[in-house]
């Protein structure tokens, strides 16, 4: 359908459109208008992704003489994935009205590890040493060795590629991973390298988060993106904690003892240049003092990870002279995991901020502030001069320098914890040394800064208000949206008593009791036994899950889940959790039926500094946290309002007011007084009434009194008699 | 039966219809027939048990042909006789069909096989069988057949064309395939017998194929073991060992153990087929739930970046270790196998060893077939970004419905639909003064001046309502009789005229259906086929009514009530009939030498 949204004409891709839809579409538009940041909240099988990104590809082609580019990051590679499948459903519509004047050039873009064709590299098992394989192939003094000795193995991807030259371009269109993999393989170009030149003139870009938030990739990558950019985080409920990971680095013995031999390694490898080219070791001391300006200069395949969330004014100075020569570098680097091992050695739990931290390896190791700022940039820039290609062999000494430049670049919002054990196992000593970011706003700043508009969106953003506190900035749109249902094709429900009427919960006091884990066993088991298809199932953590699971199995609880349903489990093991969640699927669609086992990852967190600096409640965070949790969980119950679902909150302490106000609105909307304090029985009652209401067929429009699906002729009666403005508030 | 017990005639035997013929007497008894040629030295000299006839064909009066008589034999051959006249014709037509019926009512194999054997139809042998199994299993089957081909309303063929759908023999259709037990029978539990320390472990060749399925390294091992190394025996007592020692969740035995016999180490250690099973099918996992590559994209994944500790990533030393195997990926590796099914059926006395063979035949085959799954992965990515409900609907591909007896299915269907909508019904009768229904009335016309008409004019639920309560009379006529044993009309009436009234309606029914099936006349033959079944419907006619007569006055009304319905479908039929012959006669008048 085409229509009329204030001055933009929209092309969306389906026949029929949500009235929320539009209103998201609506609110979008006026972000852009106010070149600011918005945060929308959409409940998850509302079609977010697909109103978003019809909303932005048609705001540039109404108004060509703006060229915005679109920067699309996603959590996953999966989404990613998705993402494209439905731009490229987009695009082609958008193709078929307007003609060539619609094409747009979209791109994902992923690691080495996904797009790699060459299948000698793919044969490393992961993805640094996928990253490794490619640069021993790729880099340029590796090449320029290849040229004369044929014996050298390169990448014929990338050489073909590089022959190509400027010929070597992506028509427009929407390619996804996949999609980049066939046009490499059929060209014979590197869809890696490729894809990474073709960002720059790429209408839409898709990647994940890492790639503008994690300083460590976001310079390499991210950098020439323009300011007339639209970001859009998508699913970003968890954006804080992405934010908090990127920052953040701990040091544990393996890490020191691998550092250190990486040192010795570099030492060898300077004494092999000292005599056999010590000119290349003085160009490099004669560069450092000129800045490290370096950047920019190097050939593709050989650039390194850099970090934008730097002070800018780094890029001006000039490397401090006491690291500027490789052998005094190394000496500094020796120190400093001399310092860090001694600090290891401690037999309580410390805690320090990073200027007394600072303060301590100064007077210590002598190394100053501005000294440990720079060992990352030093780092890389000695690892090029040398001709390392076999980079992840070298990690365990770029996460020391890593971990100093951080100390030496932030003063607050971070600080050092020291742990000489697991607190679960006491009795193994195990120390690490965490440094641990607070401040979810540290990694995100450039890119607010940076880019006109930022948009941040999930189906669980509440508390909506909490997000610009976390993230310091400050929307220019800030909404949440209910969701329009024909029918009540959610049923929420809070389970707090067993069939026996003895209260069930998570809490940490009652996880082993066995009576507790029999009353879960059994609502599964009567759960299996009624609901179709499929059920997925949270526990609280993986320990959990293990313990209760072989409970399960003891009992013989699961074998009778197992006469319903085919049983797959989330393991640690991505690739397993990958083939189970795989064949879960491939069940629920050929009407077998199964259960998956999962784990809703709980995070602790930094409250102390939320209370201080953003005046946020511990317990409240917590709370929020948690159940935030739940409800991405829960969420995905429905991917349209075609389908539906039940959720059941099988926790004595959701029947809490406090606890339960902090679910999204639209599950709230839908849990009813009566579903507040069931018991199992109770609760198979209300499933089987409800499985049974909704195999009904109903009427996908919705009745008379409220439209929840509005066709093109809907939408232009409605704006012309100004019924618009009530549907949407 | 006829009087006559004996019937001799002048006849002439032939072996072929070509053939001159052998003059001679032919005479006939309720056991046999004989043949006595006129000139006794011919050899021609027959003598036939007739339950060794099968079928028997004769022409027609008024065809140019000579009077025949065409028996056939249950070896496929068969006995011509020409008659003098079609008298004689006539008599011994009646009276070999008299015999051949009479014989069938003993329900011996050949009676069945008189009725199915057809000279003009190139029959299998098994499709014999299945006819005879269907009759003796049917008695209304049988009755029907004995009415109408015994009475050459309808010829053998014919009868049957009808019946195809039925003609799946349930023993010779392929078989589905049972698939594994969703129960983890390959996690075999030992059992005590509590007063020594041995504990026993029972396997079946079920468990056995389960544990082949899921563990390719045992499979594996037990064909290069067994029997060259160990014997079968040895192989298992070793397997079980392992379970046994690995239950123990005793790391340091198992290891220990392991390092000593290589054998076992081989139920011990991870297996490695399943590792390059796992490498291949994660590169043709859907791209839309990829975890595997996210993994790949994201760089907080370095060793020692993000935050440690913190319930996410758990210390996992243990289970790096060589011989740990969890209980989480026993069941997912349980669940997978399971999910794609059996390949061999084990329903067979197979030995293990060659369940084991079979089950890496069937392996190998498969391979090939994974290219596809590859292409399949491509194309499902668009469709499953799409939004369903924006979109017009599509057309998914169904796997039809596999029912036996279609006829059945949906009988049993109707039956609960009729529940549910007797159910409504109680609750939608209402009873409207006139007064009332004439203001309800005014009302309508009033908001429809109004108002105009709305959109749908008539409330959807409403008029299903309606329609169902009106039409739910007609079903249910059909679906009383004789569904219900408790309370219907029928079991109001004496046994006698129930059983006559469900056979006529029987016959009916079969009569109708080939009836009409012969529309459009196109073929002479069709013509004569119609022409028959035109006359056997209207001798139902006085059957139904005498019927009728027989009854006393208080079920005669409710009998006619049940005898309407058939009498309008006949009523239907002949109408059609008449009117297609008088469009016929019409046309053959402008074609005087029209063929028919």
């Amino acid at each position: 359908m085409i229509f009329k949204l204030e001055d933009v004409t929209v092309y969306f891709p389906y026949d029929n459109i949500y009235p929320e839809q539009y209103s998201y579409m609506l609110e979008l538009k006026r972000a852009l208008d106010a070149k600011g940041h918005c945060l929308l909240e959409m409940p998850t099988g509302t079609g977010k992704t697909i109103a978003l990104l019809s909303l932005i590809t048609s705001y540039v082609l109404s108004k060509p003489e703006n060229p915005v580019k679109l920067i699309y990051c996603t959590r996953t590679v999966h989404e990613m994935e998705k993402t494209l499948a439905e731009l490229k459903l987009l695009h082609n519509y958008q193709t078929r009205h307007l003609g060539p004047a619609a094409k747009i050039l979209a791109i994902g873009l992923s690691s080495r590890k996904n797009l790699c064709v060459n299948s000698r590299v793919l044969a490393a098992e992961n993805r640094d040493s996928v990253d490794a394989a490619c640069r021993k192939r790729t880099a340029s003094w590796v090449r320029a060795l290849a040229a004369e000795n044929p014996n050298i193995e390169t990448c014929e991807f990338f050489e073909n590629y590089e022959k190509a030259a400027s010929a070597a371009v992506l028509p427009p269109g929407v390619y996804t991973l996949q999609d980049l993999r066939a046009f490499g393989k059929q060209q014979g170009w590197c869809p890696y390298f490729l894809a990474r030149h073709m960002v720059q003139f790429a209408n839409v870009v898709v990647y994940s988060y890492q790639y503008l938030l994690d300083p460590k990739v976001a310079g390499i990558i991210s950098k020439e993106m323009q300011k007339e950019s639209v970001v859009v985080f998508d699913e970003a409920h968890n954006i804080d904690n992405v934010c908090i990971e990127a920052l953040s680095v701990s040091v544990r013995r393996q890490t020191l003892e691998g550092a250190t031999r990486n040192l010795s390694r570099i030492n060898q490898e300077i004494e092999r240049f000292k005599a056999t080219d010590a000119g290349r070791l003085r160009a490099e001391y004669n560069r450092l003092v000129e800045g490290l300006a370096l950047r920019g200069n190097l050939p593709i395949a050989d650039a390194w990870l850099s970090n934008p969330a730097l002070p800018s004014d780094i890029l001006k100075e000039a490397v401090p002279g006491n690291i500027r020569r490789a052998e005094h570098f190394l000496h500094v680097l020796r120190r400093l995991v001399q310092y860090l091992r001694g600090r290891l050695e401690t037999e309580n739990v410390e805690k320090e901020g990073p200027v007394s931290f600072v303060a301590s390896i100064t007077a210590h190791a002598g190394i100053d502030q501005k000294t440990l700022r720079f060992c990352y940039e030093r780092l890389h820039s000695l690892m090029l001069t040398l001709e390392i290609t076999d980079t992840d062999e070298f990690l365990h000494i770029q996460t020391i320098c890593d971990f100093a430049t951080l100390v030496g670049t932030y003063t607050r919002g971070f600080s050092i914890i020291i742990e000489p054990f697991d607190e679960r196992m006491p009795h193994i000593p195990d120390p690490v040394l965490q440094l641990s970011c607070h401040d979810a706003s540290l990694a995100v700043k450039p890119v607010f800064d940076r880019f006109q508009s930022v948009v941040i969106t999930s189906g669980t953003l509440s508390p909506i208000d909490l997000y610009p506190r976390l993230l310091n900035f400050h929307p220019v749109v800030s909404r949440s949206f209910k969701m329009s249902l024909t029918r009540d094709c959610i049923c929420p429900m809070v389970l707090t008593r067993g069939s026996d009427q003895l209260p069930v919960s998570t809490k940490f006091d009652m996880r082993s009791d066995p009576g507790v884990a029999r009353n879960y066993g059994k609502l599964l088991v009567e759960m299996v036994s009624i609901v179709p298809d499929g059920i997925v199932c949270f526990f609280v953590s993986y320990s959990y899950m293990d313990e209760i699971i072989a409970t399960w199995n003891d009992s013989g609880i699961l074998k009778e889940i197992m006469q319903h349903k085919l049983v797959f489990i989330e393991t640690q093991d991505v690739v397993e959790t990958t083939l189970a969640l795989d064949n879960y699927r491939k069940a629920c669609d050929c009407g077998r039926g199964a259960v998956f086992f999962s784990v809703a990852r709980i995070l602790l967190a930094r409250l102390e500094y939320l209370r201080d600096t953003f005046q946020i409640k511990e317990g409240d965070f917590l709370t929020f946290d948690a159940l935030r949790q739940a409800a991405q969980c829960v969420g995905r119950v429905i991917r349209s309002k075609a389908d539906y679902g039940m959720m059941i909150f099988a926790d004595k302490r959701y029947s809490r007011h406090d606890k339960r106000s902090k679910l999204p609105g639209w599950i709230l909307s839908h849990l009813r007084d009566a579903h507040l304090n069931l018991s199992t029985d109770m609760a198979l009652h209300i499933a089987r009434e409800f499985l049974r209401k909704m195999a009904q067929p109903y009427d996908k429009a919705g009745s008379i009194g409220r439209k929840t699906l509005l066709s093109q002729a809907d939408l232009e009666k409605m704006t012309n008699d100004g019924s618009i403005n009530e549907m949407l508030y | 039966m006829s009087g006559a017990a004996q019937v001799t005639k002048r006849a002439k035997y032939k072996i072929s219809v070509k053939d001159p013929g052998t003059p001679g007497a032919l005479r006939m008894n309720d056991q046999k027939l004989m043949f006595m040629p006129d000139n006794r030295n011919s050899g021609a000299k027959l003598v036939v048990e007739f339950k060794s006839i099968q079928g028997h064909k004769y022409t027609k009066e008024g065809s140019n042909k000579p009077p025949l008589i065409n028996l056939a034999n249950a070896q496929g051959g068969s006995y011509i006789f020409e008659f003098d006249s079609y008298a004689d014709l006539h008599v011994c037509r009646d009276f070999v069909s008299k015999v051949l019926e009479k014989s069938k009512e003993t329900p011996n194999a050949a009676l069945e096989k008189s009725a199915v054997k057809l000279p003009d139809e190139q029959l299998s042998e098994e499709e014999m069988q299945l006819r005879i199994k269907l009759l003796q299993e049917n008695s209304e089957l049988q009755k029907l057949h004995r009415q109408f081909v015994g009475g050459n309303i309808l010829t053998e063929a014919e009868f049957w064309a009808a019946r195809k759908l039925l003609d799946i023999d349930p023993s010779k259709k392929s078989k589905q395939r049972v698939g594994f037990k969703s129960a983890m029978i390959s996690d075999i539990r030992p059992a005590t017998d509590g007063r020594t320390n041995k504990v026993t472990f029972s396997l079946t060749p079920e468990i056995i194929l389960q544990i082949f399925a899921e563990k390719p390294a045992v499979h594996r091992a037990f064909l290069n073991f067994v029997p060259n190394k160990m014997t079968e025996m040895e192989f298992w007592t070793k397997y079980c060992r392992a379970e046994y020692l690995s239950r123990t969740k005793n790391y340091h035995a198992v290891v220990a153990e392991a390092a000593e016999d290589e054998e076992l180490a081989v139920f011990l250690k991870e297996d490695d087929i399943l590792a390059n099973e796992v490498r291949k099918k994660i590169r043709r996992v859907d791209p839309t739930l990829d975890m595997e590559a996210d993994e790949g994209d994201d760089y907080t994944h370095l060793p020692d970046h993000g935050i440690f500790r913190d319930g996410t990533k758990e210390s996992n030393e243990l289970q790096s270790e060589h011989y740990r195997r969890t209980l989480l990926q026993d069941l997912n590796r349980h669940a997978a196998v399971v999910l794609e099914g059996r390949t061999i059926d084990v329903e067979r006395e197979d030995s293990t060893r060659a369940l084991a063979e079979a089950l890496a035949r069937s392996k190998r085959g498969n391979e090939g077939a994974d290219n596809n799954a590859n292409e399949e992965r491509l194309d499902r990515t668009p469709r499953v970004a799409e939004i369903e409900d924006l979109q017009a609907p599509h057309c998914l591909p169904l796997a039809p419905l596999s029912i036996k007896d279609a006829r059945e299915y949906f009988d049993s269907q109707q039956a609960n639909t009729l529940k549910a909508s007797r159910d409504s019904q109680a609750s939608m009768k209402c009873s409207l003064s006139r007064q009332e229904a004439y203001g309800s009335v005014r009302d309508a016309i009033s908001e429809i001046k109004d108002m105009g008409l709305s959109d749908p004019i008539v409330n959807p639920e409403v008029a299903l309502k309606v329609y169902s309560g009106l039409t739910h009379n007609i079903s249910s006529i059909k679906y009383h009789l004789g569904k219900n044993p408790r309370e219907t009309v029928l079991d109001r009436l004496p046994s006698a005229t129930k059983e006559k009234l469900l056979y006529h309606w029987m016959s009916i029914q079969e009569l109708l259906k080939h009836f009409w099936s012969s529309y459009p006349i196109t073929t002479p033959y069709l013509y004569s086929k119609v022409n028959r079944l035109k006359d056997a419907l209207s001798n139902i006619y006085p059957q139904l009514e005498e019927m009728k007569e027989s009854l006393p006055a208080d079920l005669r009304h409710q009998v006619s009530l049940l005898v309407r319905p058939m009498q309008q479908a006949l009523d239907a039929a002949i109408q059609h009939y008449d009117a297609d012959l008088q469009k016929r006669s019409a046309k053959s008048g402008e074609k005087p030498n029209g063929y028919i």
